[in-house]
């Protein structure tokens, strides 16, 4: 379709404006990390990679990246067969009372996280479970949930029942419908929903900062612990660290169900 | 000729065995259970938080005693009276309000186009790139983002270094208001967009010719036309982006440094600085209400939007 100049031109400048905006931070830290001088600079002074070669030496980082990790692998534990078997059972059956459990379920999203994170920290450490790192990978688990049934229930609409009465009436059972037709067909959005899951949970920062003690800070309350003190290049080689993950997860992401789901209506 | 069992595929008994046991654990007719059954997972998992509520309206009838530093063992409202009256307390609502509003403005304004042309470009390549450089930043995290940010905006940062190149005194960008709400605004871009573009696909592109070969310019499309047909999700985009804001923890904690608290730096700090749990309960039940009545107030002009879990609304 042809859209006037005038149009391009404006549109054009917002997005390059947007572009900027969002790309700017990735771009600057990528850049700091690979200084050569010992404060932070951009343009970085010199090239080296004496800052990576720093962080893995440092066993404290090393062991809140490793942490970080842990916390989003519990998340993806615990959120895959709970929000794909919610996502599913919203979809495709008629449920009494459908509209009560989908405001509750949405409660992650509408309770401010830092009520989650408060509410959490007070009752897991009422039931003495604080100073652990799985309560951690349950909240984060909790506090993403609604991306998860999102996700599944969007892909599990494109399910046509008939394909799992046809299933039925070849002699599959139940159980087997479901793992070979039902599941089947949720899968992008299993994928796309975990992948969420852990990338999200990998990042999380308030809950985490409300959740861990001293000795078990995940990576990223880590580096906001050292922000505020003085800012040194390591920091920005950890962040880098981030960044590859980010880039690794929209790769996979891109690969296995395409980034356009994104863009597809309901 | 019949033949042996083992004969068969493993997996069709790992099935038989599933089916049996499925049969025999379910009760007839139980099917209707089904649905309830497959969401009780969720439903206890979402559980905790109503648990976690449950502890902060218990804590926030609590008043701190600052002689013994223990909390009362009768219920009183006293918090939510220090709260209602406290000045301070007024100040950072409406910190957090103004700039949540400001934020959802400038954050829509920008995610409307850039959500357009990446469901409108022709090309696939342009949207591949506009997709990858949305879900970057989204996938990198606030601290980090946040960290960027100061290296941009400190006092030795890019912005400075430039403006010395043509004489200009460093400025003092970053610690206050427009730099916590500039940070917002990227961290918030790409939930907007993600939560435009569908409802700008829904809209069919012949419309906006039709539009367009009756004689509308492209300013008139988009009024009459196309923000009227996107407004579920300018809506659910909307809600989404100011509701973030408002509540944001790591912004106003980092590129403010302290001096632009938001209500839930106030929370964390009645609980980790004054160690007040009670106090800062009371303001976390207030912030939840806040944030409700803000969604409701919307809901209740606008309609739901887009944000209905069972993927089957517009």
């Amino acid at each position: 379709m042809n859209r006037s100049r005038s149009q391009q031109i404006v549109y054009w400048s917002l997005v390059i404006l947007t572009l900027l905006t969002l790309s700017a931070p990735t771009f600057v830290v990528l850049g700091a990390s690979f200084t050569s001088g010992n404060i932070i600079q951009f343009p970085p002074d010199g090239f080296s990679l004496k800052w990576y070669a720093a962080i893995i030496g440092e066993q404290n980082l090393r062991d809140a990246f490793g942490r970080s990790l842990i916390v989003a692998i519990i998340c993806v534990l615990v959120s895959l067969p709970t929000g794909t078997l919610a996502g599913i059972a919203l979809s495709k059956f008629r449920i009494r009372g459908a509209n009560a459990i989908q405001v509750y379920l949405l409660l992650p999203f509408t309770i401010p996280l830092i009520g989650s994170g408060i509410g959490l920290m007070l009752a897991f450490g009422d039931a003495g479970l604080l100073g652990n790192l799985w309560p951690i990978g349950i909240a984060t688990a909790v506090i993403n949930l609604p991306f998860m049934i999102w996700a599944v229930s969007s892909s599990a609409v494109g399910l046509d029942p008939d394909l799992e009465l046809a299933a039925q009436s070849c002699g599959a059972g139940p159980v087997q419908t479901f793992f070979s037709v039902t599941l089947p067909a949720v899968v992008p959005g299993v994928i796309t929903g975990s992948l969420l899951m852990f990338i999200l949970s990998l990042n999380e920062f308030l809950v985490s900062l409300l959740l861990v003690d001293a000795r078990i800070v995940t990576l990223p309350v880590q580096i906001y612990n050292s922000i505020r003190s003085i800012i040194t290049p390591d920091l920005a080689a950890v962040s880098v660290v981030f960044i590859v993950v980010a880039m690794l997860a929209i790769a996979a992401l891109d690969k296995l169900v395409g980034l356009e789901i994104f863009l597809k209506s309901k | 000729m019949q033949r042996s069992p083992s004969s068969y595929p493993i997996i069709w008994r790992v099935m038989d065995v599933l089916e049996t046991t499925f049969a025999a654990v379910w009760p007839k007719g139980g099917g209707k259970f089904t649905p309830y059954l497959m969401l009780t997972p969720a439903i206890v998992l979402v559980g905790t938080l109503v648990v976690g509520l449950l502890y902060i309206g218990d804590s926030s009838l609590r008043v701190l005693d600052r002689s013994t530093f223990l909390f009362s063992d009768y219920w009183t409202l006293d918090n939510y009276i220090r709260a209602l009256s406290e000045p301070f307390i007024f100040t950072v609502v409406w910190r957090s309000l103004l700039g949540a509003v400001i934020v959802t403005i400038v954050t829509l304004m920008l995610a409307f186009p850039y959500a357009y042309i990446m469901v409108r470009t022709p090309s696939s390549f342009v949207r591949k790139f506009l997709l990858i450089a949305l879900f970057l930043p989204f996938f990198i995290g606030q601290v980090v983002r946040a960290y960027g940010w100061l290296i941009i905006l400190g006092n030795q940062g890019i912005v400075n270094d430039v403006l010395g190149l043509v004489g200009v005194e460093p400025l003092r960008l970053l610690f206050n208001y427009p730099a916590v709400l500039f940070g917002l605004v990227q961290y918030m871009l790409p939930f907007g967009v993600l939560m435009l573009a569908p409802a700008l696909t829904a809209i069919p592109e012949e419309i906006e010719a039709a539009s367009g070969s009756l004689g509308a310019s492209w300013v008139k499309t988009m009024t009459h036309i196309v923000l009227p047909m996107a407004k579920p999700g300018l809506i659910g985009a909307g809600l989404v982006v100011l509701t973030l804001s408002l509540t944001d923890f790591a912004m106003p904690a980092i590129l403010g440094g302290g001096t632009q608290d938001f209500i839930a730096n106030a929370i964390y700090d009645q609980f980790f600085r004054t160690s007040d749990q009670g106090f800062g309960s009371t303001l976390a039940l207030l912030l939840i209400a806040l944030g409700s009545i803000l969604v409701g107030i919307i809901f209740a002009v606008f309609g739901a939007g887009t944000l209905a879990l069972d993927g089957s609304r517009k």
